[in-house]
């Protein structure tokens, strides 16, 4: 095909994509009172700002966005040294049946969530820890543990064990050459994973929707999700700007690192 | 995994047995502790009837007969077949074609950008802007007016109408990420076989048939693999459009299980549907594994 005929397609189908963009930038920004449901393709007025502030007032969006921030970046740092110093131990250390070590905890990530739900929402109940804080930090590290653990194992495999032979004859601990020798030359992995497990864990809806319940605790989508059912009907724009504070995190991390995310898919994925 | 065994340096036995498993520690703990055991008590669960108060008290297979006898739940898994078929098709096909025809094309990565925007959303911020497009009298109705078409379906309402245009917008979403994968694996393909071919004429579908398909079927199992495991667990977009509903229509399985667990405390039914699913993405899920484990085992 012609490289004229293939942009063309490209360009069309790209502007196609791009339209529920433009609608909810326009119908975002409309006030309250200008807003009507019968003409949502014209601009009328710019009320983003304002509404961006009704939505965080609403539904207890403004207080999810700390403990939201909170969740997606504590718990993806401690899941990616969980899992860089199990595939440390594997890799490096030559832990016996590493293998059968290593499938286990990459295991966790195999089943759906559903499997957990029920008990950890019991456990949860139980311990004190359901709509807490600390509750939801735990259960995001650890559904994060095995792709952090699986990524981490491939990455460590790739480095040459005289590496590791080396730092032992220069005299350095284990724990030294994996906070000082292994973590350094595994930056670039650490950073695709955590950016990759902050954004589904900003994007979280079924554990927040589980393990949660007051304004303080509950996650950002969890929120929004609630906002959307209470006043969809009646205060839309507002709604629209609530998912449009809610998305821009995610999208503006995912097109500012791009390469990163590449990068973890393909670690994760081959 | 050769490595395991060749040995070292003469050194004593296993000098690092003990700080291995201080390393490892953690992680086990944490997927043991907090994936594991959950798992084992639903499986354990889905064999009881139980609804939070007392103790579970054990009826065997009896709420997975009671499952397989219930039209909801027969629905449910109508509905989540459609959404793996569907999100096959259009996601994963347009994924494709979109990588194939910026392959190779100046500015190839500007013209992929449109479909990599909405990857990053939730899938509630996807309903969000969906819901308000597809709703009575949306944006989707008004553009239809503006050509004549007035007598439009309920999009939201009408089952099984309302399932597709779930799909559609998870389509909308997910292309950039399989146009993303599919880019990736054609970058990686040697340039001798591709310029064999071409020089023996081959082109467009011919030259996809012969060359580009088959070097791109491994990764296409993964991407396939992955798009089955997703669909399998598809929730939020649909709690966020339609509730499930009308009624219980749209229902899928990861909808039916929070429903039957949460809203009817039906904890013993719930940790059935649950279980069930499980075993379907892990069907699913061995697709791909096996392709994923096998790469690792050359490397």
């Amino acid at each position: 095909m012609s490289r004229v005929i293939r942009t063309g397609v490209l360009i069309v189908l790209g502007l196609i994509w791009l339209l529920p963009v433009y609608l909810l930038l326009i119908n975002a920004a409309k006030a309250p009172e200008t807003f009507t449901t019968a003409e949502s393709w014209r601009p009328t007025d710019f009320s983003l700002f304002g509404n961006i502030a009704e939505a965080m007032r609403l539904s207890g969006l403004g207080e999810s966005v700390a403990s939201t921030l909170l969740y997606a970046v504590v718990s993806p740092a401690i899941a990616v040294l969980i899992g860089s110093a199990a595939g440390f131990a594997i890799v490096a250390l030559r832990l016996r049946h590493g293998f059968a070590w290593f499938v286990a905890i990459f295991g966790g990530t195999v089943f759906p969530l559903q499997m957990i739900l029920l008990p950890m929402f019991d456990a949860y109940s139980r311990t004190g820890l359901f709509d807490t804080r600390t509750g939801m930090v735990i259960v995001y590290t650890a559904i994060s543990v095995p792709f952090s653990a699986f990524v981490m194992r491939n990455f460590f495999t790739g480095i040459a064990h005289n590496v590791f032979e080396a730092a032992v004859l220069d005299g350095a601990s284990t724990l030294r050459i994996f906070t000082r020798v292994y973590l350094p030359m595994a930056s670039s992995a650490l950073v695709a994973i955590f950016i990759l497990q902050a954004t589904f864990i900003w994007n979280d809806f079924l554990l927040g929707l589980t393990l949660s319940q007051s304004d303080t605790v509950r996650p950002i989508v969890t929120s929004l999700a609630g906002m959307q059912s209470t006043y969809g009907g009646a205060q839309m724009s507002t709604v629209l700007a609530g998912g449009l504070l809610v998305s821009l995190p995610t999208v503006v991390l995912f097109l500012c690192t791009q390469k990163f995310f590449a990068r973890g898919l393909a670690l994760g994925q081959y | 995994m050769t490595s395991d065994k060749t040995p070292t340096v003469k050194a004593p036995k296993d000098p690092y047995r003990w700080s291995a498993l201080g390393f490892i520690a953690p992680g086990v703990l944490f997927v043991a502790v907090l994936l594991y055991l959950p798992l084992l008590w639903t499986t354990f669960l889905s064999l009881t009837e139980y609804n939070g108060l007392g103790d579970p008290e054990w009826v065997g297979v009896e709420n997975y007969v009671e499952m397989f006898d219930d039209p909801q739940f027969l629905g449910s898994v109508f509905n989540t077949l459609l959404w793996v078929v569907g999100t096959l098709l259009v996601p994963v096909g347009i994924g494709l074609g979109v990588a194939l025809l910026t392959w190779n094309l100046a500015g190839g990565s500007w013209l992929r950008l449109p479909f990599l925007i909405p990857y990053a959303l939730s899938g509630i911020g996807v309903a969000v802007i969906w819901s308000f497009i597809l709703g009575g009298d949306g944006a989707l109705d008004q553009a239809l007016a503006a050509f004549g078409i007035v007598d439009t379906p309920r999009w939201l309402v009408d089952a099984p109408l309302n399932t597709v245009v779930m799909i559609l917008a998870t389509a909308w979403q997910g292309v950039g990420v399989n146009a993303l994968l599919f880019t990736i694996g054609l970058q990686s393909i040697p340039k001798e076989p591709l310029e064999a071919a071409r020089m023996d004429g081959a082109t467009g579908l011919r030259l996809f048939r012969s060359i580009l398909w088959p070097m791109l079927r491994p990764l296409t199992a993964v991407v396939v693999g992955l798009s089955i495991v997703a669909s399998l667990k598809t929730f939020d977009i649909v709690q966020g459009m339609t509730k499930g509903g009308p009624g219980r229509e749209s229902e899928t399985l990861a909808l039916t299980m929070y429903k039957e667990t949460f809203v009817n405390s039906e904890y013993g039914l719930g940790s059935a549907i649950a279980v069930f699913l499980t075993v379907v993405t892990l069907a699913a899920a061995i697709l791909y594994l096996r392709e994923q484990l096998s790469r690792k085992h050359e490397a």
